[in-house]
């Protein structure tokens, strides 16, 4: 693999680095590529090459490849109107350090992103380029390219063609807040593309073409708590987006103020919100959860119980289930209980009959499922209602504040007093 | 009784035979502090004795053996003698047990292979390569459990232009990928001539690792649990000054 040699200064790199961390996709799975004769393959179940001081993975090389935008999202760090270091990188370039980065087994692959820099088919013309020049090198490593509102739809499904995933950020919950914080962007010039793409796979699949078009499908991201929209809105955008746009992934990125504007909170949001949103998300995808089930359209999660939690609570009428007779979709609804532990389950109760010590051994949490199960017989939780209610929200509060999930003042004050 | 085996998976099966009838019986191939009035014996491997055993257990369960693989690999002190009660509980109930997560011994052996295949997976990570002036790629790292080689096929899929080294400094051995060819050899010191830019490139890695993060959301208690402190002796990122 020879590309023109000039490795790209430091200095540019962290230009780019530091304007792409807060696309926060990180995954490099759902890509079995193949090896054909060159370097690198899909790895499907992902895989992470480091961990940040801020606990992310790092699993691709995540670099713009220009932030010199012509739009001016007010949100975003490298909008136009902001006062930024500006700097880009040739696609040579971008290309030069994928490989090396690759080949020393720091990525899994590249994460390629970019400002609208003149103009959005010029933009993705140069992502395209990039990813072109890396594939006909013989690199077959993982490749997540974003795509750029209003570029030509023959451009995307081209440089779509070359990669393994591809994203397009609906960036806010809602048409209004947009229309509002974003101008130049429209629900059209994102859900458009998302739309176009899914049915190119699916013509893919449906005429048996060899190799998989976009094999690790498509993901999006939106800001939470820039704008006024409740996590029940938010839940039902996402559950659309997995339903009908079949996406694999939605992001949340708790709002951080990188910039000033009169239009935009100057508190960053509780990253606990977006921990429950995270959480939320996992029970539509993984457990089977509606997002009517898990909150009300004008009402956010709570913050002092997980959304299962929540839930059961509001469901008690449901509850205990025996852990020897429960199907395993029941199980699955057991606060505590997650996909492993109720695989562990279903698998050693055929041998025999499962006491809460077997649990125990078995390293299935108890914390807040022994209040909503009965192991052989015999309930093991708290009597009323009202203690299973405490006992939840404490052990919550407890975790909370060990994990710092307060990043805020405002609610770290709220933590202490027991009003969270 | 205590049984000393040297170790190999032969000295394991004839061990495990010899003590199957031992309800006292511990297998172990490390020095063991002995109580007073204990026996012991040094057991020697008989390689038909473990052949018929061998055949036996996979008459029983096909996929057990593969496992007494992974189980003889990890690094803990017990690790034979978790082999031992596995296997004896399926010699015992004559079937493949791997799910009776109810009972002890199974639950011991699944834990300690999810342990050496759980480090595989992250070791597919934690590796890193120098380039050398040759080309060829040569990773250092000290694995909690035997892994090299495991490691080879991901490897060689990724690289097969690259000539690579995975250098276990612990164990004292390689896995090493020659562009053609793959072997398992002892190497206990690799100097090791590094190409003119591999300097440069650490510190750009570096650069951008520093960058990629956001120092207002410091968690670092996460960052350790993902990736715990023993591997960051070999990665360039974790153990420079920082930027």
């Amino acid at each position: 693999m020879d590309y023109n040699r000039g490795m790209i200064s430091e200095e540019r790199l962290k230009i780019l680095t530091e304007s792409a961390k807060y696309d926060v996709s990180c995954s490099s799975s759902g890509s079995a590529r193949k090896n054909a004769g060159g370097m690198g393959n899909g790895y499907i179940a992902g895989c992470c090459h480091s961990f940040t001081p801020d606990g992310r993975c790092v699993s691709l090389l995540k670099i713009l490849m220009s932030n010199d935008c012509v739009y001016d999202c007010k949100y975003c760090p490298n909008r136009v109107s902001a006062d930024v270091p500006r700097a880009s990188a040739t696609p040579d370039e971008i290309a030069e350090l994928t490989v090396d980065f690759y080949k020393r087994n720091y990525i899994e692959g590249l994460f390629l992103s970019s400002a609208v820099a003149e103009t959005p088919n010029r933009t993705m013309e140069n992502l395209l380029l990039t990813v072109k020049k890396l594939r006909e090198g013989g690199f077959h490593g993982y490749i997540h390219l974003k795509g750029i509102p209003h570029a030509d739809a023959s451009l995307v499904r081209e440089a779509a063609s070359y990669a393994d995933r591809m994203s397009y950020n609906v960036e806010l919950p809602s048409e209004s807040s947009l229309k509002l914080l974003a101008p130049q962007k429209s629900k059209e010039s994102l859900l458009t593309p998302m739309r176009n793409l899914a049915a190119e796979a699916k013509r893919f699949r449906e005429e048996k073409r060899k190799g998989a078009f976009l094999p690790a499908g498509q993901t999006t991201q939106m800001i939470v708590g820039a704008s006024p929209e409740t996590d029940g809105q938010i839940l039902r955008l996402s559950q659309s987006l997995y339903r009908v746009a079949g996406l694999k992934r939605v992001y949340y990125s708790s709002y951080v103020p990188v910039v000033h504007d009169s239009l935009l909170p100057d508190r960053p949001v509780g990253q606990l919100r977006e921990h429950r949103l995270y959480q939320a998300d996992w029970l539509l995808r993984f457990y089977g959860f509606s997002a009517e089930e898990i909150a009300p359209a004008d009402a956010d999660l709570p913050l002092e119980y997980d959304p299962k939690c929540a839930w059961a609570l509001r469901n008690l009428h449901l509850f205990p289930v025996e852990i020897n007779r429960a199907p395993l979709e029941v199980l699955l609804r057991v606060p505590g209980i997650g996909a492993r532990s109720a695989y562990k389950i279903t698998e050693a109760r055929r041998f025999a009959r499962l006491t809460f010590e077997h649990l125990k051994k078995m390293r299935v949490v108890l914390k807040r499922a022994r209040h909503f199960v009965t192991c052989d017989g015999k309930f093991y939780g708290a009597k009323s209602e009202t203690a299973v209610r405490g006992l939840l929200a404490a052990t919550e509060n407890r975790n909370a504040v060990q994990l710092s999930l307060f990043s805020d003042e405002e609610n770290a004050l709220k933590a202490l007093t027991g009003e969270l | 009784m205590i049984y000393f085996t040297d170790g190999s998976r032969n000295g394991f099966l004839t061990a495990f035979v010899r003590a199957f009838r031992d309800e006292d019986a511990y297998i172990t191939s490390r020095q063991k502090q002995l109580a007073l009035g204990q026996e012991s014996a040094f057991v020697e491997a008989d390689d038909a004795l473990a052949a018929r055993a061998e055949a036996r257990l996979s008459a029983i369960d096909r996929r057990c053996l593969s496992e007494l693989d992974l189980l003889l690999r990890s690094g803990a002190d017990n690790r034979e003698q978790i082999a031992f009660r596995y296997f004896k509980k399926i010699a015992q109930d004559r079937r493949p047990v791997r799910n009776l997560f109810s009972d002890d011994a199974v639950l011991a052996a699944s834990e300690c292979m999810r342990r050496v295949t759980f480090e595989i997976h992250r070791l597919h990570g934690f590796i890193r390569f120098m380039e050398s002036a040759s080309g060829a790629l040569y990773a250092p790292f000290s694995p909690d459990n035997d892994v090299c080689d495991l490691l080879l096929p991901h490897f060689r899929a990724r690289l097969p232009h690259f000539a690579f080294v995975l250098h276990d400094v612990s164990r004292k051995k390689a896995a090493i990928y020659d562009g053609k060819n793959s072997f398992v050899a002892p190497l206990d010191r690799a100097e090791v001539l590094l190409s003119a830019d591999e300097q440069a490139w650490q510190a750009l890695w570096k650069r951008y690792y520093a960058s990629v993060n956001i120092p207002s959301r410091e968690r670092l208690k996460q960052m350790r649990g993902y990736m715990p402190v023993r591997y960051w002796k070999f990665l360039p990122e974790k153990n420079a000054p920082e930027l």
